[in-house]
């Protein structure tokens, strides 16, 4: 159940039921929540359209489909590839993820994911993997790139198409995205929305809960929460334990001791990719990394059982009582 | 040459004034000097101050009221080198102009169960019941 809290005495909070859509895809749940009457049908019909194109383009690019133009790319032998705009466009938030993130997320990184999980045999590191994409006069884009070199887009794609959601229903004050647990979130004002930060030691259990709002008066404010880890997706091989987070600086699984991360900032992308390198980096490199990056929270679980977090995410904290 | 007065007929010489005792104003000179002594030596021996608290997190009022604790830890990571000096073994040195790493733990208050929550961040992947 969603529920946009009022945080404004003035609202009145029984009249902001939300409408929420939701179906499966990028091998997750794909949902959309409009703070909106219950029985506006115009949220229901924007939430369902948005959400079937959103499902299209995520379709598109999986790595785990045949038809998709991700694979067709990374089966492509030729060093330049025509694309489609929309996969340029991910491709290029690959690379302002591997930026803000300090080099710690590579999107370039599929051979040495399946490495890890003993699919192929693993490569000698540190592997080339220069590559580019631009755009052409039209509407195509390229992509130039080594021989060998494949794209696994994971999380960075989430995190675009959770932001992507959030810009299509522009017309909407009070949106949710959520994009298999990376979330873009645009706050009306008056409303405070809270977001659960999943404890992965315990069924339905949370490690806090994150208050987004905005003040009465002032425009929605714009947010992108994200969370990454190692205990999901984690596999043995040949009696090591091994999971989906590579380093790129040694091609493996990242040797970490954080469990998961959890990030607040301005965009869903932005906070995939500094959980991600928080994840990588471990928990002193990685709070250092995060503190340089100006989050607005974030929320770390080590293999110590610790919970650490920055001291900005005080101020996101429930400390009200009034939910 | 020199000029020595000579008290005047039928006068009696002045009586030579006394100098206050000293032995107290040392004592209390001593006593002084080494209480600041030893407020110098437990300055210097005490560990540094932790930083500035963190005001403690009030739970929800449904939450239990014993997960309020919140601890700050500023562990020393890096190495910043005056001119002439050389880091030891190991050490990582930063950039004098980088800005200080800080590490916080905080013990994050427990959320209440029954919250109207909500929407939950998880790990890619992870199924929610």
């Amino acid at each position: 159940m969603i529920t946009p809290v009022a945080c404004d005495p003035a609202v009145d909070a029984a009249a902001m039921s939300p409408v929420s859509v939701a179906t499966t895809a990028m091998g997750g749940r794909l949902a959309i929540h409009l703070s909106a009457e219950r029985d506006d049908l115009r949220a229901l019909h924007d939430g369902r359209q948005i959400l079937a194109r959103i499902d299209r383009w995520a379709a598109r690019l999986s790595r785990h489909l045949e038809g998709s133009e991700l694979s067709a790319l990374n089966d492509d032998p030729n060093w330049t590839v025509t694309i489609r705009p929309t996969l340029g466009a991910v491709l290029w938030a690959g690379l302002d993820a591997h930026d803000a993130s300090e080099g710690f997320v590579d999107i370039a990184l599929l051979d040495a994911r399946l490495a890890a999980e003993g699919l192929i045999p693993a490569a000698t590191w540190p592997a080339t993997h220069r590559w580019s994409v631009r755009f052409g006069p039209g509407r195509g884009a390229f992509v130039q790139r080594e021989p060998g070199i494949r794209f696994d887009l994971g999380g960075v794609a989430k995190g675009w198409l959770a932001d992507r959601a959030l810009d299509l229903l522009a017309r909407w004050p009070g949106v949710a995205v959520d994009a298999d647990g990376d979330l873009a979130v645009r706050c009306a004002a008056g409303q405070r929305w809270a977001i659960a930060v999943d404890d992965p030691r315990t069924d339905n259990a949370s490690l806090a809960v994150l208050n987004l709002s905005t003040a009465a008066g002032t425009l929605p404010a714009r947010w992108g929460i994200a969370t990454s880890g190692t205990s999901v997706h984690r596999w043995g091989v040949r009696g090591s334990v091994r999971h989906h987070l590579i380093d790129p600086r040694t091609g493996n699984s990242a040797v970490t001791d954080v469990v998961q991360a959890t990030v607040a900032c301005g965009s869903a992308l932005r906070a995939e990719a500094l959980a991600k390198a928080a994840v990588i980096a471990g928990s002193s490199e990685g709070l250092a990394l995060l503190e340089r990056a100006g989050v607005a929270g974030a929320i770390l679980l080590t293999d110590r059982d610790e919970i650490l977090a920055l001291p900005s995410t005080l101020a996101l904290l429930d400390q009200t009582g009034e939910a | 040459m020199t000029s020595a007065r000579t008290p005047r007929p039928g006068t009696a010489p002045r009586p030579v004034p006394r100098r206050p005792d000293p032995t107290r104003l040392r004592f209390g000179l001593a006593a002084g000097g080494l209480a600041a002594l030893s407020a110098l030596i437990t300055a210097i021996a005490t560990p540094a101050s932790t930083g500035a608290p963190v005001p403690a997190v009030s739970t929800p009022a449904s939450a239990p009221a014993s997960a309020t604790t919140v601890v700050q830890r500023r562990p020393i990571q890096y190495v910043q080198l005056a001119p002439g000096q050389s880091a030891p073994p190991g050490a990582k040195v930063i950039d004098a102009k980088a800005p200080k790493p800080i590490t916080i733990v905080t013990l994050v208050p427990a959320p209440a169960a029954q919250q109207p929550v909500v929407i939950r961040t998880t790990q890619s992947g992870k199924v929610i019941p």
